[in-house]
Parts: C-alpha cells; structure tokens; sequence
C-alpha cells in the first residue's frame, strides 16, 4: 500500500481459532501479526475494489491449480483450431479417444481431489470455458444434463469438447445417455451407471 | 486484533453494506487462513486471480497437454520442419506485437505456459540472453517452441544472434535491432 502508512491502531473483533491460525501462520513467515493482518486486510479491500469476495477469488484460484494438475497446457487458440483441423480429417476416431481419455483422465484427478467431483467439474468447464461462452449442468432428477455454447470453435473442436465431457462423465461413474453435437453447441444428457 | 486504523475504517465501512462487521472479518480471515493451507498468500491469489481469463482475451485455448503434444509431434511429421517452424514463428510474432513490451511478453510466458520449468531472461544493453527448460519438451517442440520465442523477441526489437536447442532446452542471444 502506500508509503504513508498511519502509525495509528484499532482492536477489531475476530474470532479467537482463526486468529491463532493466523499468528501461527505470521510466525511462520516471519513477520509479526499486526503487518500480516495488515497485508490481509489490504487484499480483501482490494477484492472489494475488484468487485469480487475474497472466496469467489480463491475458488477461481483452486480451478486455475487444477488445470495446471489435471495435464491440460494454454496454447495459442489459431494453432490449436489449425492442428485439429488438419488432423481431424486424417483421423477423427484417434483423436476423439485422446480427447476421451483426457476427460477420463480429468475425472479421476477431480474424483481423488474433490469432495464433490461434478461440481469442481462444472466449474472447472465455467471457468475455463475451453472457449465456451455459456456452461450449464441442470440436475434432472437422477440425470445429469449439461449445455454448452460457443461462437468460436469449430465443428471439429465441439465434438471434441463433447468427447472430453463424456470421458469425465464416464470416470466420475455415469454413462451418456443422449447426445446432441451442432458446431458450437454441446447437449448431453448422462444418468449414473448401473453396476449390475 | 489490533489492525492499522485507515485499513479498520475502510473493512468496517465495506462491512456497513454488507451485514456485521464481526461477520465480514470473520469471512476474510478463513479466506487468508484457507490460502495460506494452499501454501500462498492472499496477494498472490489475487494477482493470478485473471490467468484464465487473460488467456483466453490473448487468444489462447485450454487444451489437454497430451493431445497438444501429440498433435504437433504428429503434425511436425506430416507437414515437416519448415511449415511448422514457421507457424510457430508467425504466432510469436504476433504475441510480441500483442504484448509490446518485454516484461509483459516474459510476464504472460511465465504465468501461462505452466509447463516450463524455467525461464530466464537476462537483458544488457544491446544483447538478450534467453534461457528456458521443460522436462516435458519433445526434440520437436522443444524446436517449435524456441521459433515461438524467436518470432515474439524479433517483433520485440530483437535479432537472434546464436542459439543452442536441445530437447527440453532452449538458449538464445539476441541482439538489439537496430533503430529500436
């Protein structure tokens, strides 16, 4: 913050467990809790200023450390779009199964990481997008129907996004059930797997 | 808890429209404690807090790391070097106009590709020395990725000098253009 930090202090009331874990916290940094309160209160006004709460920020965070976790890497979108373009043509099936073990893949590492694994996964889809504009799950009853929209991929690449949904699905115990695939636009309705 | 007057007034100003102030400290010390569980510290958090979304207005995709690799190792196959080596030129350059400055540039490198596990640059005055190093590089990429660098540090003002590319290794000089 700034330079001209006032000298002056005021007692806030806060509850005694969190203020332990904090002075444990400070301890541990080195620094003394006064300023590590200081440096926490600073960010929480500067949330604010953002127009976001401090736990919206670090749930975002919690996904951008999952993408990081689950393998997937930021590229630029041109080149992605070009290459899938290119290989689709050659060999949509090989590609498509790659896309559906990534999802698999994605499902078990939000299975090991989450306590509600559908929920991290929607938001991971919300929050990255993967160029989406609009990312729904409804649930209906036992069923689980997601909708996805976007003006920027391409056929290839939707049908793509739709293999990488189904092979999380398919990992986190459901089984696809309907399936609707337009350029841009994603519907897909899973109910949970009957191990009989 | 003993907090710096202007920060106190200002918590407890937000807190007015919110509901209790007791309330409203309560919130962000779970918050801080939960980042401090994570190992970071709030400012942290806050500052990485639009990664994706910076992304994305940048013009990069999500996309799994194992499909990306293997489409351009297989790409790298069928279209061969040269192709390739210039597309990956083309898209530095074009970062290196979008972001215009060198910090920005090694800024949005570091906070994007996660799969770097090192990058430095070091800047004199007329030269620039490029280093970088991922585990996860093919020979390929490692190739396609070091011309990525090379087009965005050209549109940067910058001309390779020597370079040394190895699997998973990238070191470059550049020198200054002149004019710039």
């Amino acid at each position: 913050m700034s330079e001209d930090v006032p000298d002056e202090k005021k007692l806030i009331r806060a509850p005694g467990n969190l203020v332990s874990k904090l002075s444990e916290a400070a301890n541990r940094q080195g620094k003394t809790f006064y300023s590590y309160v200081s440096e926490i209160l600073e960010q929480a006004v500067r949330a604010y200023e953002m127009n976001h709460g401090l736990k919206e920020i670090i749930d975002a965070y919690e996904i951008l450390e999952v993408y990081k976790e689950a393998g997937t890497v930021f590229a630029p979108r041109d080149f992605v779009e070009y290459l899938i373009g290119k290989a689709y043509g050659e060999d949509k099936e090989t590609l498509q199964k790659l896309w559906h073990q990534a999802g698999k893949w994605c499902g078990v590492y939000l299975k090991e990481k989450s306590n509600d694994a559908i929920d991290a996964f929607v938001r991971l889809l919300e929050e990255g997008r993967w160029d989406m504009s609009e990312v729904t799950m409804k649930r209906n009853q036992e069923a689980l129907e997601f909708k996805c929209v976007s003006t920027l991929v391409s056929q290839e690449r939707t049908e793509l996004m739709r293999r990488f949904i189904e092979g999380a699905m398919h990992s986190l115990g459901y089984e696809s059930k309907e399936h609707e695939c337009f350029r841009g636009i994603i519907r897909l309705r899973f109910l949970p797997l009957v191990v009989p | 808890m003993a907090a710096r007057v202007d920060l106190a007034d200002r918590i407890s100003e937000i807190a007015s429209r919110r509901g209790t102030l007791y309330d409203y400290v309560n919130s962000i010390l779970e918050q801080a404690v939960r980042a401090e569980s994570m190992g970071l510290t709030l400012e942290e958090v806050l500052d990485d807090r639009w990664v994706i979304k910076d992304a994305r207005d940048a013009g990069f995709a999500v996309v799994p790391e194992k499909v990306f690799y293997e489409l351009t190792e297989d790409a790298y196959e069928k279209l061969g070097k040269r192709k390739m080596t210039s597309l990956w030129y083309e898209a530095g350059q074009w970062y290196g106009r979008y972001y215009e400055d060198l910090g920005r540039f090694e800024g949005a490198v570091r906070r994007y590709f996660w799969d770097l596990s090192e990058l430095k640059i070091s800047k004199g005055d007329k030269h620039l020395a490029l280093t970088c190093l991922s585990s996860k590089f093919s020979e390929a990429y490692t190739e396609l990725f070091s011309k990525f660098l090379e087009g965005s540090l050209n549109a940067l003002g910058y001309n390779l000098d020597q370079g040394e590319v190895s699997k998973g290794i990238i070191s470059l000089r550049f020198v200054k253009s002149k004019g710039v």
